[in-house]
Parts: C-alpha cells; structure tokens; sequence
C-alpha cells in the first residue's frame, strides 16, 4: 500500500461518523497509505478539543452504547492519537470554522486550515477517495 | 512455529490488531518472524489483507478456542 494515497471527507460529527472515519483512516496509514481527511460541516466535531471526546450516537440508536462497550472498540480520543502517530493529513474547512465562529486552537494538535481548494489539491491524485 | 517476537492483540476490536501488527513489525528486521493472537473475528482477513498489502507472507495461521493465530514473516 505505499504509493497509494487515500482522500476521505469527514462531514458528519455522530459517534458512528466517527469510527467510520478512524477505522478506515487508520487502517489505511497501518497499510502504509499516505492519508489525509478533510473536516467541514458536523464533521469539525470529529477533532474538536473537547467534542471529539464526547460525540453523541445518533438520535434513536443510542441502545448501542453497549455494544460499544462489549465489543472493546477504542474511543475515538484513542483513534485520534493513532491518526496523528501515523501522521495522518487533518484539514479543517476553514469556511465552516467562520461560520461557526471557530478558531484554529479549539481543534486538536496538528491540523491544517484549509479550504476546499486546498483538499482538491491534496485528492487530485489519490488512488481512494471516501466520503462520510 | 518459532517467531521472533510475539504480539497479543486479544480482546481488541478493529482497527487495532492491525494498527498494532504495524507497529510491533517495526522493530523486526526483514525475514524476521511475528506471531500475533487476536480474537477480532474480523482480524483474520484483516491481517491477511494486511500483511498482503505491506509485501509480508503470512507462513502460517491458525485458529484454537475463539483465538486467531498468525506467523508473518516481514518483507
């Protein structure tokens, strides 16, 4: 998997959207990919300081909340640090920030801001390209 | 089968056998052998997708009592 580079889109901020995003993420960088992820809209959540450590299951499948538990699957605090250990590429959609009235320092370590341009740039030759 | 160094990934669910198996193979040299237990039902096409996706053999694997067994031998 080196030389394959993966572009996904985050624009969802559940706690499902989130395992999707991690999961597939750092699966990939453990194969060797290079990958980057794009965050706008709900996706921000995914790597806010504070929510990211909170995020809410989706209204109605909150009965999962064990399953979560029985299956032993990591937090997303815990996907996250791997995704920054494997040098994931993070970009924050810098329009949604404006929108939302949000500052580079209320996200996690590491991040670029960038905007949709600057995610073309990065997805223009992937081998993978996800959207969540 | 002889290993060189022994990985338990019991008890953790995806992607963390794989992420893991990934680091445990860096402090192996080429040619050199990991054994990895993992009780992920998904871990036995994940590693093998994995190790197939690095250039690594899995040489051998098995399955005793719910544990998934693999032998990868680093490229």
């Amino acid at each position: 998997m080196a030389n394959t580079k993966v572009a996904i889109i985050a624009a969802n901020g559940s706690l499902f959207d989130a395992y999707k995003v991690f999961n597939v993420a750092t699966a990939a960088a453990a194969s060797d990919a290079e990958v980057g992820i794009f965050f706008t809209f709900e996706g921000l959540n995914l790597i806010h300081k504070e929510a990211h450590k909170n995020l809410p299951l989706p209204e109605g499948k909150e009965h999962f909340e064990e399953g979560f538990k029985q299956a032993n699957v990591p937090s997303i605090e815990e996907l996250v640090g791997i995704a920054q250990e494997l040098n994931i590429k993070i970009i924050a959609c810098q329009m949604t920030m404006d929108v939302m009235n949000l500052e580079k320092e209320a996200f996690i370590d590491g991040i670029e801001v960038g905007g949709a341009a600057s995610f073309i740039e990065y997805a223009k030759d992937a081998n993978i390209t996800l959207s969540f | 089968m002889e290993s060189n160094k022994f990985l338990d990934a019991k008890g953790f669910a995806c992607p963390m056998p794989v992420v893991r198996t990934k680091k445990a193979m860096e402090d192996l040299n080429s040619g050199e052998i990991l054994e990895v237990h993992a009780t992920d039902k998904g871990s036995k096409s994940d590693l093998t997708a994995w190790a197939k996706s690095g250039g690594h053999t899995v040489v051998q694997d098995a399955e005793e009592d719910g544990v998934f067994k693999f032998w990868i031998k680093k490229a």
